[in-house]
């Protein structure tokens, strides 16, 4: 399904919903869950991860913004950057420091919230990104997930979850974008015969063909890792390093063979360019993947 | 080749940047943040300041206003102008159709045309490319009939560069549908504001207007507008077009995007500052050093050889396609250090640099497509340059 929703561009926070929903089932208490999952699950709460702040870092540990214990909870004061959909969303689920600096996992009512700010970003994804600044934003108690060591992990798979999901999802953009510019180049005639018929551009479209399907292959088993009990991190790590290096490119490929047309937004491709760059950020780059798949190789 | 400038050609080098400091806006970083109403303004402001210095023209010869200034004098002109994302030239005008009337347009078509591009008081526009007709230029099929001292135009043109901010165009028709391709092509100048023209506006991908579909219906145009002869319009056109290119803007272009980055890199308070002691940044930092280098030491051996009066075509390819590739690499690998912050666009809140990596490299997508796509550059490199055989048509 993710690889047919990022074949079609779908704009909807599917992805943001369903690794924000794993990481309860996973860690949240009972009772976290009981009162949240029912409700995500008839679309009443939709919870996005906010776990960047201003070095936009995937690493987990990097979290900074600061939570004050109160008697019933936590004061939260700082800034998340780089949130989807955190203008449809009702809840973040975010990465803080407690007085002890200890992490700690929270899901945050953003919707109307006192305190919360929203700055909506002009991002290339074409769906909603803002920042949040949150201003001593109360958050209780009961609003924990996970804490210490356990938030750390927690967040870590919530980001492999989401990197393998944009790694599918742009498998599936890929393949799109492959499919289309062979169709524009089968018809689009030059000095009499189409244009597709030149081996400069028909291996401009194997080298494509070739990655699409590396990323599919990658990605499918990165997501095949995850659906057992537990995951690859060297799977998940390879596929979106692939998905980031190889996608992006392809579409830039892409409009080399779509020539002038291509570069205009009367034509769809630019479209597809634009997520997959977006996609390639998200949920790690390839410098973090592969400091992490290094890691994972015992280097 | 010289791997060394003259003493005159470091100090009018100097005298460009200087001049850039001077006219430029402070804080300048390139007119990404601009709209194009205001880009264009500050076009036409640099252009009269160009005028005012002698360089808008200053490659054409004393008699028609110019400086008669060497290849590398021009091409130190353009790198500089180019490095610093200075807008102001006009190409159409001033190497396109300035060099192409001197050689073949008549005594009144000069009279009248090249005075007006070198007080910069007139925008050209180039109408070649046509929906069906793109790198094979030769096919294109506006009809231009001449019915007494008139000739009367139908058809289209697209991907016109400014048509919406010219007075004039310089077209290419079909004069004769009969003749074989490229000898049926005549060259016509045109204005702009003649009834029947219509003007479309394409919006990139880089959200800039900048090209414009052009639609001809019996438009009417004097017989005087011929430059050259009938039927003889693919000479005529194609002659020139690329006179003396030597592709430095693209090296230029990729030496700013990295002198940019590795200042960006170096202050301490960017939220990505931590980059610049990973030694991953730094080897690739260095490999882009490497090649940017390479493709302007092309540019300038192209601008050598017409210096020494040689047409290097093979040599204008391979540094078209070196300077091209290497400058969206660059900007590549701006964006994969902007990280995050390399998906805001141009004006967000929160961007870096101003968000004009991201607009740039939307923008310079078109540099492997436009003034013949890469593919076309390699064909001439395998084909003319090295004399590998062509394929067989089966
Ligand atoms: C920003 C921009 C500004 C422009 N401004 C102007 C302007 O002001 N005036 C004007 O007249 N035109 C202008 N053009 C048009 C430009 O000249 C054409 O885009 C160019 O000639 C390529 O034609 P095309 O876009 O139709 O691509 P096509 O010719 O359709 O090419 C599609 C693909 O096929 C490949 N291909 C085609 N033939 C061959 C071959 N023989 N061998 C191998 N590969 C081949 C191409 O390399 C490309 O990858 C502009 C274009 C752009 C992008």
């Amino acid at each position: 399904m993710l690889e047919e929703l990022g074949a079609s561009l779908t704009p909807t926070p599917i992805v943001e919903s369903a690794v924000t929903s794993r990481t309860l089932e996973r860690y949240a208490p009972d009772a976290v869950k009981s009162e949240l999952l029912p409700q995500i699950a008839v679309g009443h709460v939709l919870i996005t991860p906010a776990l960047l702040e201003r070095e936009a870092s995937w690493d987990a540990t990097s979290a900074r913004v600061a939570a004050t214990r109160t008697d019933s909870g936590f004061l939260i004061t700082g800034e998340k950057r780089f949130v989807s959909f955190a203008d449809l969303a009702t809840h973040a689920l975010t990465l803080v420091r407690t007085g002890d600096d200890e992490p700690t996992l929270l899901v945050v009512p953003i919707w109307k919230a006192r305190g919360v700010d929203q700055i909506s970003l002009d991002h290339v994804s074409g769906v909603p990104v803002s920042s949040l600044s949150l201003s001593e934003v109360e958050v209780p108690l009961s609003c924990v997930v996970a804490t210490g060591a356990r938030a750390i992990e927690a967040t870590r798979e919530l980001i492999t979850a989401g990197a393998v999901s944009r790694a599918v999802q742009l498998a599936g953009l890929g393949r799109v974008v492959v499919e289309s510019t062979v169709e524009y180049t089968s018809n689009r005639e030059q000095f009499g015969q189409p244009v597709g018929s030149f081996q400069a551009v028909q291996h401009h479209i194997a080298e494509m063909a070739i990655a699409a399907k590396q990323v599919n292959h990658l990605a499918h088993s990165a997501a095949w890792s995850f659906s057992r009990n537990g995951y690859s991190i060297a799977r998940a790590a390879q596929a979106k390093i692939a998905a980031n290096e190889k996608i992006p490119s392809l579409c830039w490929t892409a409009h080399q063979c779509h020539g002038a047309v291509g570069f205009t937004q009367e034509h769809d491709l630019h479209l597809y360019t634009w997520r997959a760059l977006a996609w390639k950020m998200d949920y790690g780059d390839s410098a973090f993947h592969k400091a992490t798949l290094a890691g994972a190789m015992g280097l | 080749m010289r791997f060394e400038f003259t003493a005159e050609e470091i100090e009018f080098r100097r005298q460009v940047s200087a001049f850039l400091d001077e006219v430029l806006p402070d804080d300048w970083g390139g007119p990404a943040g601009l709209s194009d109403d205001q880009e264009w303004k500050l076009n036409q402001r640099l252009r009269k300041e160009l005028v005012k210095r002698g360089w808008l023209v200053m490659s054409w010869p004393t008699e028609y206003g110019g400086a008669d200034s060497s290849p590398m004098m021009n091409t130190i002109f353009a790198e500089e102008m180019a490095y610093r994302r200075a807008p102001g030239l006009d190409g159409f005008g001033t190497r396109m159709l300035g060099p192409t009337l001197m050689r073949f347009g008549n005594d009144e078509q000069r009279a009248r045309h090249l005075g007006a591009i070198a007080c910069g008081e007139v925008q050209w526009c180039q109408g070649y490319s046509e929906p069906n007709s793109g790198s094979d230029l030769a096919s294109i099929q506006t009809r231009a009939v001449l019915v007494g001292d008139e000739f009367v135009i139908n058809g289209a043109k697209i991907w016109t560069s400014l048509g919406h901010r010219a007075d004039m165009m310089f077209m290419l028709v079909r004069t004769n549908p009969d003749a074989p391709r490229h000898a049926g092509i005549s060259l016509l100048l045109v204005d702009m504001k003649s009834p029947g023209i219509e003007v479309r506006p394409i919006v990139n991908m880089a959200n800039v207007h900048h090209f414009n579909q052009v639609t001809f219906d019996d438009v009417r145009v004097p017989k005087a507008n011929l430059v050259g002869d009938l039927n003889d319009g693919w000479r005529v056109g194609m002659t020139v077009l690329n006179h003396e290119r030597s592709g430095i803007e693209f090296a230029a272009g990729a030496r700013a995007v990295l002198e940019e980055l590795v200042k960006y890199l170096k202050k301490d308070d960017s939220p990505v500052s931590t980059a610049k002691s990973d030694p991953n940044v730094r080897l690739r930092l260095a490999e882009l050093s490497t090649e940017i280098e390479a493709a302007r030491l092309m540019c300038y051996d192209v601008t050598w050889r017409h210096g020494q009066g040689q047409e290097p075509s093979s040599e204008a390819s391979m540094s078209k396609v070196t300077g091209t590739e290497i400058y969206q690499k660059t900007l590549d690998y701006g964006l994969e250090i902007l990280g995050m912050y390399g998906g805001l666009e141009a004006g967000s809140p929160q961007s870096e640099l101003q968000g004009r990596l991201l607009k740039l490299r939307m923008l310079s997508t078109a540099t492997t497509i436009f003034s013949g796509t890469n593919e076309i550059q390699k064909n001439i490199i395998a084909q003319r340059g090295l004399g590998l055989p062509r394929a067989r048509t089966r």
